[in-house]
């Protein structure tokens, strides 16, 4: 994996150097509160409902086992002992002293790693497929150009000022995972006619509270041109969006206004005059990057122990059967580690925990881990053999949940008990659903389903693309929650749509009980999913289930 | 065609000074409740030509529902004072449209103004008296000039400087104030609003039973007063458009009240930035709009396409690029491009542009960066000197190449 040339190391020095006299000017009283927020926020730190919020990048998802070391030695001393890994491939830390600030980047400095652009209106967070590097179905790794456009955009003196914030996401495989739709760019790995590697260039995609989904702006982009096109995507942006009104600022809103047409005009435009100015460099430099993110050396073992802890442990078994993925390389898995036990809070690590998961990558998984937007943690190497131990080490840390795709592994955003934009809380929503299907034991039987809830319209659970949706809102002083059906984050995405009137905060456990009942009734057999039930019966059966007198009253 | 009695013809001025007549009008109306005071203020010759101003906060839907019932062709005055929730931009808008008022004025503080008073929106903290007066006392002022009264929402339960108010006040011998729900109770207010199905403002339901600018805004406790939560932690109560004016002949009728006679503008020039620090212009020539023909120097706005300026870039020796505020990131793009396009000659960026900026300012293709001497005070040399070294640590300089 990469690790920062001398370049990138002088660089986050020099950032945490100026934000450190920033906050020292702000504790004196050199700078307003009003003069420091501009400043704070391009460093990733956020004034929340409680305290200050730093939030960490975790680009493309990818984590050393020392930097996850790192991470909890952070959460220890500076914070209250964990960290929560968010839907963007970050960690946040929520209590930070201020003054403290400083000494918490130069501690990630140490270990490659910053918080710059993951808050303020500029390029956050560079995301991609959390499976890269190890996925069966994957054309090209994306993280060597996660990486480039990471380069390109920290710092880049156009576009620290755009008219709101902008996101881009990378996957290298036709298999959806980065849920590229939904960012203001998605960049899709393909081949080109000639064979050569290049990119499905897709733009305007966002959740919110307009979701969008993301359009095509370029069938096919050659590799080489990555950055400029880019730049062009942005500069015209930069120029074009809307600066009158934040919650119509964002390139979707753009793309609409304009039409894609235009936009796409005047994007080659720009990009036939940007182009100009990169003349073989930035190639130089991702063949470079490229070179670091070759695939660690995985030798050929027997998995024999495999099949016969399958056999043996019904336990084990369950944990294989839901949290394993396909990986490239024959005898090898990629192993999803569950940060969502049941009843606890979605995406929270603790600094035990995280060190757990450093010392399993280094046994079992070439010291890698990866962060996945779905707010799981990947160990991404893992050969067949060692996933009995494996599993034993994750049990015994209270890591061995079998809930991957399941119904108790639900996205929420911190919601109402965190956040000051919240209107409802959102975490305990997902405790209770987690906890009420584990002591019905339905999960297994109900299979792949995922739900997602955010606790305002701001969307960060992501919950219109969850098969099952959940959206906390304030009606009139009380929590009220809506429900969504058959939303979908992947290749084929979709906007769900509602079921109708929402349900008060004792009666949202309920509904989604009722939802998930009348999908086992419908279904046509134990193989057929709940968003393809959905897809075959529509709303209908929902509605009918959910608000049985109104059906009434309109028979009668 | 009938005169409409709501709307009394321009240039009727009541006889009479203000004082005598807000006695006799309180004397005259009495006995009657506030629906008919509106009703009888909006016609009566001895009031004048009015208007409403309204918050559109909390409870002011109750006397807008009124206004729209009478007359809603009535001017309605609201400020927006640029700190605003955006709920409540949102509310004045659906409030508005949902009452079918065909006559609501917002008024907004002067640009120019604000940004020499209160460039980065931080007067508030130290001191928000003059925020307040910036923000909405001058502009209402300003805006009230044409009328003879105005009609507010205060109300005596409100408590602090409102529990002694009369329907009629005389605002410094200037013009009356009208004041219908002035004996209203909280609960009268509240099932006017139950029975007329009126809409809430969206943040009353999250905490605010009053609500005024953001920053000055905070949620209420149980027990508290309603008001509490405005200017929390501060002895300051009201936001200046409704404290008392000293009386004639201390105001001019005419002329311009808006602002408090302090100056407004440092007298000396603006600064220009360069590496060495700080300089005077050395720029004597005019700069032209974008379209001077013969100009050789030119000002672009942030929404300027310098694509029209293709064909006279060798002729032009210095190109303006304007920021209006530091958030507005427009005018990096614009250098930018205008760089792309070949221009060689001298590029400066000018107006709300922070230190900080400096490194951005200077990579995109700026030259200098102008500034006022407001800002300079401010953010002194030393801080722009710090981002002299913008040539270092730059990714842009290894991947174009």
């Amino acid at each position: 994996m990469y690790g920062y040339s001398e370049f990138d190391t002088a660089f986050v020095r020099e950032r945490a150097a100026q934000f450190r006299a920033q906050v020292e000017r702000r504790i004196s009283g050199a700078l307003t509160e009003d003069e420091f927020r501009p400043l704070r926020l391009m460093n990733g730190l956020y004034l929340q409902l409680h305290a200050y919020m730093l939030r960490v990048a975790i680009p493309y998802g990818t984590l050393s086992s020392a930097q996850m070391r790192q991470l909890a030695h952070i959460a220890e001393r500076w914070d209250r002992g964990y960290g929560h890994f968010t839907t963007r491939q970050n960690i946040q830390f929520n209590w930070p002293k201020l003054r403290d600030v400083p000494d918490i980047q130069d501690a990630l400095a140490d270990v490659g790693m910053h918080t710059i652009q993951t808050s303020g209106n500029t390029i956050r967070n560079v995301t991609a497929d959390h499976f890269a590097g190890a996925a069966a179905d994957e054309i090209a790794d994306p993280r060597p150009y996660a990486e480039l456009l990471r380069q390109w955009s920290t710092d880049h003196p156009e576009f620290q000022f755009l008219p709101r914030k902008f996101k881009i996401g990378v996957t290298g495989a036709p298999s959806d995972r980065a849920v590229i739709r939904s960012h203001d760019i998605g960049l899709q790995v393909v081949r080109g006619p000639d064979g050569g590697l290049g990119f499905r260039v897709l733009v305007g995609g966002g959740l919110g509270r307009t979701p969008m989904i993301a359009q095509e702006i370029r069938a096919f982009l050659p590799e080489a041109d990555l950055l400029p096109y880019c730049e062009a995507i942005v500069s015209v942006y930069n120029q074009l969006g809307r600066r009158d009104n934040k919650f119509k600022a964002r390139i979707k809103i753009t793309v609409h206004e304009h039409g894609l047409e235009a936009i796409r005009e005047k994007v080659e435009a720009r990009f036939a005059q940007v182009r100009t100015e990169f003349g073989g460099a930035d190639r130089a430099l991702l063949a470079a990057i490229r070179a670091q993110f070759a695939r660690p050396a995985l030798p050929a073992r027997p998995v024999a122990p495999f099949e016969a802890a399958r056999r043996a442990d019904p336990v084990f078994r369950a944990w294989a059967d839901t949290n394993l993925a396909p990986h490239a390389v024959p005898g090898y898995a990629i192993a999803t580690v569950s940060l969502k036990a049941h009843g606890a809070t979605p995406g929270d690590a603790g600094a035990a925990q995280m060190r757990v998961l450093a010392d399993v990558a280094d046994a079992y998984s070439q010291s890698e881990l990866r962060i996945s937007h779905e707010q799981n943690v990947i160990l991404p190497h893992v050969h067949r053999a060692d996933l009995p131990a494996l599993h034993a080490a994750l049990k015994a840390a209270g890591l061995a949940t079998a809930n991957v795709g399941l119904i108790s592994d639900i996205i929420a955003c911190p919601g109402m008990d965190y956040c000051a934009l919240a209107t409802a809380r959102s975490i305990p929503v997902a405790q209770a659903i987690a906890t009420r299907f584990e002591e019905l034991k339905l999960e297994h039987e109900i299979g792949p389903l995922k739900i997602k809830i955010s606790g305002c319209i701001n969307a960060c659970g992501h919950h219109h693309v969850g098969h099952i949706g959940i959206l906390g809102l304030d009606r009139a002083g009380v929590e009220n929650y809506q429900i969504t059906l058959g939303g979908d984050g992947s290749e084929d995405a979709v906007i769900g749509g509602r079921t109708g009137p929402g349900f008060a905060h004792d009666r949202i456990l309920p509904a989604v009980e009722k939802v998930v009942r009348t999908y086992l009734g419908l279904r046509a057999g134990p193989e057929e999913t709940f968003l393809q039930t959905f897809r075959r019966v529509g709303m209908a059966p929902f509605k009918a289930a959910l608000y049985p007198a109104e059906d009434k009253a309109r028979a009668a | 065609m009938r005169p409409d009695p709501a709307v009394p013809a321009r240039g009727a001025v009541p006889a009479g000074s203000t004082a005598r007549r807000a006695a006799e009008l309180n004397a005259r109306y009495r006995h009657h409740g506030a629906t008919a005071v509106l009703e009888r203020a909006m016609g009566d010759a001895q009031v004048g030509r009015i208007a409403l101003v309204s918050s559109f906060g909390a409870e002011s839907v109750v006397l807008l529902h009124m206004l729209s019932v009478l007359d809603r062709a009535a001017p309605v005055l609201f400020i927006d004072t640029a700190m605003l929730f955006a709920e409540t931009l949102d509310y004045q808008r659906a409030v508005a449209a949902w009452l079918g008022l065909t006559n609501v004025q917002v008024l907004r503080p002067d640009p120019a103004v604000l940004h020499a008073r209160d460039p980065y929106g931080a007067l508030r903290l130290t001191d928000p008296d003059a925020c307040c007066a910036l923000r909405k006392t001058a502009p209402l002022h300003a805006a009230l000039r044409p009328y003879d009264a105005w009609i507010t929402g205060r109300k005596r339960f409100q408590g602090g400087q409102r529990i002694a108010l009369d329907f009629f006040e005389d605002e410094g011998g200037v013009r009356l104030k009208v004041n219908p729900l002035a004996h209203w109770t909280r609960a009268d207010v509240r099932d006017y609003m139950v029975n007329n199905r009126l809409p809430r403002h969206p943040l009353v339901a999250q905490g605010y039973p009053s609500i005024g600018c953001k920053p000055c805004t905070g949620k209420v406790g149980a027990g508290e007063d309603a008001r509490a939560g405005r200017w929390r932690g501060r002895a300051k109560v009201e936001c200046g458009i409704h404290l008392a004016r000293p009386a004639a002949p201390d105001i001019p009728q005419t002329g311009d009240d808006t602002m408090p006679e302090t100056d407004l503008t440092p007298a000396s020039a603006p600064v220009i930035v360069t590496d060495d620090g700080f300089a005077a212009d050395d720029w004597t020539g005019p700069v032209g709009a974008p379209d001077a023909p013969d100009a050789d120097a030119v000002a672009l706005p942030p929404d300027a396409d310098p694509e029209a300026l293709r064909a006279r870039l060798d002729t032009l020796r210095l190109i303006v690029v304007e920021f209006p505020g530091f958030a507005d990131g427009r005018g990096f793009t614009i250098a930018r491009r205008l760089r792309l396009m070949g221009y060689a000659g001298r590029l400066r960026a000018r107006g709300h542009v922070i230190a900080d900026q400096y490194t951005m300012a200077r990579r995109v293709g700026f030259d200098e960066v102008e500034i006022s001497a407001e800002l300079a005070a401010r953010q002194p040399a030393q801080d722009w000197r710090r981002r002299a070294g913008w040539q270092a640590h730059d990714y842009q300089s290894r991947l174009r190449a």
